[in-house]
């Protein structure tokens, strides 16, 4: 993503160890069925996410929008359709009850949650110093982390021909019709000539790639070097206290007479 | 499962993954504003999800695609920022591994639409297993849990098998797909009837 920003302590943590900790963090995440914690870890969760990242505030609001969207919707449905016993509100198939509603507000942090934490992650960690780490750290083999880069790098290569194409189908006349067959042909058009434009770039590519040995499997060096620094260790101490102490006053002082969401 | 991939191999399945990467990235958005409609309309175009792996699979023809594509498309969607966030990476990874089993099955010999409509449908199951867990959707009412995975599993197999299906015919008519089948894997296939 690029976006104006300042580099702060974030952006310095070894990317294996922030993805690492965040993967633990999505699997935790799916552990907590307490409605009250969930509430106060979403909270631990998005302090980091509003003020740690680096990015302009505006920026961080923009972001925040879609999210909204992400939440009403993933509670909707469990909230009207949901099981539960306590009737709130009933009208045909709708029917909303107390400990459906409580499901789905819960479902909805979950996502809200989880979209924090990935845009966190995305926010402040450079592609090619996750991969180079990914190599160091954890080992993955060069083939796959150089060819991850080298595909990020087609990206806006990608976007670039895209537009191309469109243009082309403008110069030419091609006309959008309405009715299914030209959407049909409207779907084949654009990302057939992309694949297969994409597919040749690749191959030529990989040809030049294995010509220059990047395949073997022998030591290698590499130009940078990730390692770790303090900065790592406030990261996790950073979600073990504060994880600690949403789930300390989640039990002394709960917001919603609810303890499990389940069923 | 993969040990005989070279990195042509992997650099074209990655390439093809990241371009569906940005696909499934716009198609978020998409489905979220058809969620809202209710009755689980959302579900028809959840297959679009899956289509990486049996795209990349049908285009290279080797064990261990499928989990590469899937992975990798995920990876691209993850990392452009995706409003589902690191939960993209997981069912990435679940979905690339039960379509990888369902090929496996067939020993990578068969490359037609039953086969990737099943492969389809064994995506499907994986992120329903995810769903189990992540989602609550089994306190969902028992009427509207089964639109909801009907509904999926009719949106997979559409996606993942007609439609990759319908790609692939339309790549190889374009000529590419010989650059990246390699002749002595044709020479093994005649070996092996």
């Amino acid at each position: 993503m690029n976006t104006a920003f300042k580099e702060n302590w974030l952006h310095k943590i070894n990317p294996s160890l922030k993805l690492l900790t965040i993967s633990f963090l999505f699997v935790f995440a799916i552990t907590i069925h307490h409605f009250n914690f969930m509430i106060t870890f979403t909270l631990s969760v998005s302090i980091l996410f509003i003020f740690c990242t680096g990015h302009p505030y505006k920026h961080i609001l923009l972001f925040l929008l879609p999210f909204l969207l992400i939440f009403l919707s993933t509670a909707a449905s469990m909230i009207l359709f949901g099981k539960g016993e306590t009737t709130l509100y009933k009208w045909g198939i709708l029917h909303i009850t107390e400990e459906s509603l409580y499901r789905g507000l819960h479902l909805g942090l979950r996502a809200l949650t989880f979209a924090m934490m990935g845009l966190l992650f995305a926010l402040t960690t450079k592609p090619v110093q996750l991969f180079y780490s990914l190599m160091q750290q954890l080992k993955l083999q060069p083939k796959y982390a150089y060819s991850f880069m080298a595909a990020i790098r087609l990206i806006p290569i990608m976007i670039e021909e895209l537009q191309t194409i469109r243009d082309a189908h403008k110069v030419r006349g091609v006309q959008t019709q309405k009715g299914m067959n030209s959407l049909l042909k409207s779907i084949k058009s654009l990302p057939i000539p992309l694949l297969s434009q994409s597919i040749r770039r690749a191959f030529r590519i990989a040809v030049a790639m294995e010509s220059k040995r990047f395949n073997s499997s022998n030591e290698r060096t590499f130009y940078y070097q990730v390692g770790f620094s303090h900065y790592d260790l406030l990261f996790i101490g950073y979600f073990i206290l504060s994880i600690s102490l949403a789930y300390l006053f989640a039990i002394n002082f709960p917001f919603f007479p609810v303890s499990d969401v389940r069923y | 499962m993969f040990k005989g991939l070279k990195l042509t191999d992997i650099l074209v399945t990655i390439v093809i993954s990241i371009g569906f990467g940005i696909l499934y990235k716009i198609w978020g958005p998409l489905y979220y504003a058809v969620k809202p409609l209710g009755l689980h309309l959302d579900q028809l175009i959840y297959g679009m999800w899956f289509i990486a792996a049996t795209v990349a699979f049908l285009i290279i023809r080797k064990p261990g695609i499928a989990l590469l594509a899937e992975i990798a498309a995920s990876s691209g969607e993850f990392l452009m920022g995706s409003e589902f966030g690191l939960e993209v990476l997981f069912y990435g990874l679940v979905q690339g591994l039960f379509a990888e089993l369902v090929l496996m099955a067939f020993r990578y010999k068969r490359f037609d639409l039953l086969v990737v409509s099943i492969a389809g449908i064994s995506s499907c199951i994986g992120s329903l297993i995810l769903d189990f867990y992540k989602g609550y959707v089994g306190d969902l009412s028992t009427w509207n849990l089964i639109l909801y995975i009907g509904f999926r599993f009719i949106g997979s197999i559409l996606f993942t098998g007609v439609l990759a299906v319908a790609i692939v015919k339309a790549l190889e008519a374009t000529g590419v797909t010989k650059l990246v089948r390699s002749s002595s894997q044709k020479d093994h296939e005649a070996l092996n009837q």
